[in-house]
């Protein structure tokens, strides 16, 4: 009994550094499919933290969420998303308008700007200050990812980052949404990583490549 | 007693290096499926190399048999600073980490010279890309070696190794984590491990640290590869030291030491696995990406420096 308390105490406490840890990976990753495995790890490490919070509270909706994130974001997803990269056939490499030192640089600045703006708020509601710095991270981190990789995958994966840190910041406010809200959004996000994916595919057949920084005219 | 034992972790450090390399060209060879040679293979390569003639090229001056002692002496010497099996060493000053940086810098500054000394255009385009490395390793390597240095509140390797043993092992910090990405990656470019530099490779247009010793033979030579494989050995064991001291004595007792030692070893053997399977499954970067790669390690190190305000 004793081990299991601590292992979620620990998982509490640490969870924000294996966040950053898989951002900042993923800043200097120069393959797609290395992006969705630090994706699905990135997830797994939520899901721990959901399942602390289920085991902390006793919460029968935590443990439902905690299922939800690992059968989603863990396995339905990176899956997903793996499968598109195969039917693809198109070259793996990110092709990101920043070298790796500038991105990884970048993500280390939005990470201390994320810290700098949590901090007064942190106090007054009472929460982790590290958890809600690791959730406004993932979502200037995610935002920054689709800003400046130019596959279009790599969209789809940089919004995923962010909607993982939405999901944080709701998860570390609130410690967590009614259930049915949580089923809904997750319907969601794999619906819209279906819809994303046939984008992908759309662009892919029409331009014959997935450079989103050259989508600059229309075609027929 | 203490000085016996400081003197023995030293000895061991220097002793052990070759079997180290030994055993990463032995896990590699599994990894490729090969057999491979027996992991005592390196003493024997130094023997027979001990034994053979050592040529001088016309060109070259005294620097050139000099270059080989320096590197020897200042890495031996670099091993001496390192905690092993006891968060103390045998030359701990207040500052040592500063030194071990610097003294591992003097033995590249020199190889630099004699390789450039040798005359041979290879030896001149090896010397320049290590300058490069060096140069741009050493920034992250301090700053990631600061990070720790902050949180212990010393500056002496004994104390950051010694606040480590104490601390809570499953108390993951983000100094730690992020200082240790940087620094292995700053150890792959500073022992010339496979993204940076191929330790096996005498290819023209990649090679770095092969091209500096192409001149050397004999006994100058069997001192750079030992020296080298010291370096490897003394960075290993700072990177045990520092972020994975469990098992460490905390004081110089025969029990805790019995118990040390092969604490060590096993994580040194575990380092050396995780060499061989990252240099089995990476391919070598372009000279040009070098510095990307340390730039990233340079990033994750200031990181490591500025989180240290943040969690105090």
């Amino acid at each position: 009994m004793g081990m299991i308390e601590l292992a979620v105490a620990k998982a509490l406490a640490s969870s924000a550094v294996f966040l950053f840890v898989t951002v900042l990976m993923m800043a200097s990753a120069k393959r797609i499919s290395a992006c969705i495995i630090l994706f699905g790890a990135q997830s797994a490490v939520m899901a721990a933290q959901v399942l602390a919070i289920a085991y902390a509270r006793h919460s029968i909706e935590a443990y439902a969420v905690a299922t939800l994130v690992i059968a989603v974001k863990v396995v339905a997803i990176p899956f997903a998303l793996f499968r598109i990269v195969k039917e693809l056939k198109a070259p793996q490499d990110v092709t990101a308008s920043t070298t790796a030192t500038q991105s990884v640089f970048i993500m280390a600045g939005l990470i201390l700007l994320s810290f700098f703006a949590v901090a007064p708020y942190a106090k007054t509601l009472r929460v982790d200050e590290d958890m809600l710095a690791a959730a406004i991270a993932l979502l200037l981190t995610g935002a920054f990812l689709m800003v400046s990789r130019k596959k279009a995958l790599m969209q789809v994966i940089g919004l995923l980052v962010l909607e993982n840190g939405i999901f944080l910041a709701a998860l570390t406010t609130t410690f967590g949404m009614p259930l049915v809200i949580e089923i809904g959004i997750f319907f969601d996000l794999l619906m819209g990583v279906f819809l994303m994916g046939l984008f992908v595919f759309r662009i892919r057949d029409t331009f014959d490549h997935l450079d989103v920084s050259k989508l600059r005219r229309l075609r027929g | 007693m203490k000085t016996a034992i400081d003197v023995i972790e030293a000895l061991l450090l220097v002793a052990m290096a070759p079997l180290i390399r030994g055993v990463i060209a032995c896990v590699k060879a599994r990894i490729q499926n090969r057999r491979g040679a027996s992991v005592f293979r390196p003493y024997a390569d130094l023997l027979k190399l001990f034994r053979k003639q050592d040529l001088v090229p016309d060109t070259a001056s005294w620097l050139f048999r000099l270059a080989p002692v320096v590197l020897f002496a200042v890495t031996v010497a670099a091993a001496a600073l390192v905690p092993v099996l006891h968060p103390s060493a045998l030359l701990g000053v207040s500052g040592d980490f500063i030194v071990l940086v610097y003294l591992l810098t003097v033995g590249r500054f020199f190889v630099m010279l004699g390789a450039m000394d040798g005359g041979s255009s290879f030896g001149g385009m090896g010397a320049s890309r290590e300058a490069l490395v060096s140069t741009l390793a050493e920034a992250p390597l301090l700053l990631g070696l600061t990070s720790v240095a902050v949180l212990a509140h010393s500056i002496s390797l004994s104390a950051i190794v010694e606040f480590s043993v104490l601390r809570n092992p499953f108390q993951l910090s983000a100094v730690h984590v992020f200082a240790f990405v940087a620094l292995a990656m700053v150890a792959i470019a500073e022992t010339g491990r496979i993204p940076v530099d191929n330790p096996t490779t005498h290819l023209e247009l990649t090679m770095i640290h092969e091209a500096m010793v192409l001149e050397y033979s004999g006994a100058s030579l069997a001192l750079i590869e030992w020296a080298q494989a010291v370096k490897l050995t003394v960075i290993m064991a700072l990177l045990v030291g520092v972020f994975a001291p469990w098992g460490m004595a905390t004081s110089a007792s025969l029990l805790g030491l019995a118990v040390a030692l092969p604490a060590f070893l096993i994580k040194l053997v575990i380092l050396a696995i995780a060499i061989a399977a990252i240099e089995s499954s990476i391919a070598k970067l372009r000279m040009y990406l070098v510095p990307d790669f340390l730039g990233v390690a340079a990033a994750l190190a200031i990181l490591a420096v500025v989180f240290t305000a943040l969690t105090r």
